[in-house]
């Protein structure tokens, strides 16, 4: 079988370059880690220095995702053998127990972790997964809840994400999705308004011009709104529209 | 009157959870239009030829399930077909239960096709070789979805279907698979897939 550097006539500067790019985009396109980060480590692994360690732990994770245990053990060995005592190593090893749906002895590595750290945040979450894996989703909702204390509902967490990054639209995107979904008249033009602000911030998603159609559209028609309210929301649909067709024309 | 698959829309529903086996997907069937008058006989089946991807990820959001049914059900009308069912393939492995999602779309297309159907993906027997069916098929009787037994009978064509299906898998044809999320990132994505619908008929 070709090496992904014969089949796409890579180096391995590229090859390092790509997962980079994956780790700093978060992709979980597991099965080209596994390509890419397998051969890289196997041939390269002298010429990554220090880059190494953060590259074991991406493969390892993507390996996995793809049921390769023989490739996460290698890559767990490595980082276990440079960094003997590190919570981080340990929620590696955790992971892995969870891929091999042996829950209980993974809860009891995150509670050690907890145990000697208690704000770390990456073995709640993890215990929280163990929660939904299982399909315990009330206990998970309570243990996400505890985790979130200062949170609450869905839409309170996204306010808090707009509020800390005010520039990323996809976050007010998705606010209004959840305002929408919700329901209710006053919901709806929340919604709007939303998807009108995450429109401002990224003229280019096609979501929000979607979004912004269909709230303002089932807004006027709504018997509950006035002459002047139904007449507003009927101009911003039609501008929606009118959008939404030229997006459509020059794709 | 019970529904069948052809190996396009039974291949392309694995292809779009073997694309995110992190996630939870769904997708709409569709079937041919038929004329009113020839649906008297009650044992025939409904075929349904295609199916169009829809999300991965969050299923449950309003607007955007709102617009794709809209442009899908347009699209049905220019080709003669009718949103026959729905199917979903759940986030975890061992979960093959329509949830309210899935019921709330399914009440949906029944108002405008009777025999509307929930599909569910079993993925916990999903396998390249697919050498059974994995699907489970739901049937609204008396207010409650019920599960129909899945024989080779579901399928126009099952040899067809498990040859094509297997594949694709093998040759990663998930990777070329849209969905509506992925239209809706980009809009020269088209979610009819004529490039994996031409895969499947060199493959007949």
């Amino acid at each position: 079988m070709a090496s992904v550097s014969e089949m796409y006539d890579v180096g391995w500067e590229e090859m390092r370059d790509k997962l980079r790019k994956w780790r700093e985009d978060n992709c979980r396109n597991s099965e080209q880690i596994v390509d890419v980060g397998e051969e890289l480590i196997g041939e390269h692994a002298s010429k990554l220095g220090d880059d190494v360690w953060i590259i074991y732990e991406q493969v390892m994770i993507a390996a996995l995702d793809c049921s390769r245990d023989d490739l996460a053990l290698t890559c767990l060995q490595e980082l276990r053998k440079q960094f003997p005592d590190s919570h981080r190593v340990k929620r590696l090893s955790g992971m892995r127990l969870e891929a091999l749906e042996r829950y209980d002895e993974a809860s009891k590595h995150y509670d050690a972790i907890l145990q000697d750290d208690p704000t770390n945040t990456a073995a709640r979450k993890r215990k929280i997964s163990i929660l939904k894996a299982q399909g315990k989703s009330t206990e998970a909702i309570r243990e996400l809840n505890e985790y979130l204390e200062h949170y609450g509902k869905a839409a309170f967490c996204l306010e808090e994400l707009m509020m800390t990054n005010p520039h990323n639209h996809l976050y007010c995107e998705q606010y209004a999705e959840v305002k929408y979904t919700q329901g209710g008249l006053e919901n709806l033009e929340l919604s709007r308004k939303y998807f009108a602000q995450a429109l401002r911030l990224n003229n280019r998603n096609m979501r929000a011009l979607f979004g912004l159609y269909m709230s303002a559209s089932h807004i006027a028609a709504s018997p509950k709104v006035s002459a002047k309210v139904k007449k507003d929301n009927m101009k911003y649909a039609a501008w929606a529209a009118a959008q939404i067709n030229r997006a459509y024309k020059v794709s | 009157m019970p529904i069948q698959l052809t190996s396009q829309a039974y291949c392309k529903m694995l292809l779009h959870a073997a694309k995110y086996p992190h996630c939870a997907v769904n997708g709409l069937l569709v079937a041919e239009k038929t004329k009113e008058k020839k649906r008297d006989s009650h044992s025939e089946p409904v075929l349904c030829v295609d199916c169009v991807p829809l999300f991965h990820g969050t299923l449950a959001l309003a607007p955007m399930l709102e617009v794709a049914l809209t442009l899908i059900d347009t699209w049905c009308k220019e080709n003669n077909y009718v949103i026959a069912g729905y199917y979903q393939a759940n986030e975890r492995t061992k979960d093959s239960r329509p949830n309210q999602v899935a019921e709330k779309v399914a009440a949906r297309i029944s108002e405008n096709f009777s025999e509307a159907a929930i599909v569910m993906v079993d993925n916990s027997r999903l396998t390249i070789s697919c050498f059974e069916p994995i699907v489970l098929i739901y049937d609204h009787h008396e207010n409650k979805w019920k599960s129909r037994e899945v024989t080779p009978d579901c399928f126009e064509d099952w040899s067809e279907a498990q040859k094509i299906t297997s594949a694709l898998l093998d040759g990663r044809s998930y990777e070329n698979l849209i969905d509506f999320d992925n239209h809706l990132d980009d809009l020269r994505n088209d979610w009819t897939n004529p490039v994996i619908n031409k895969s499947v008929l060199d493959l007949c």
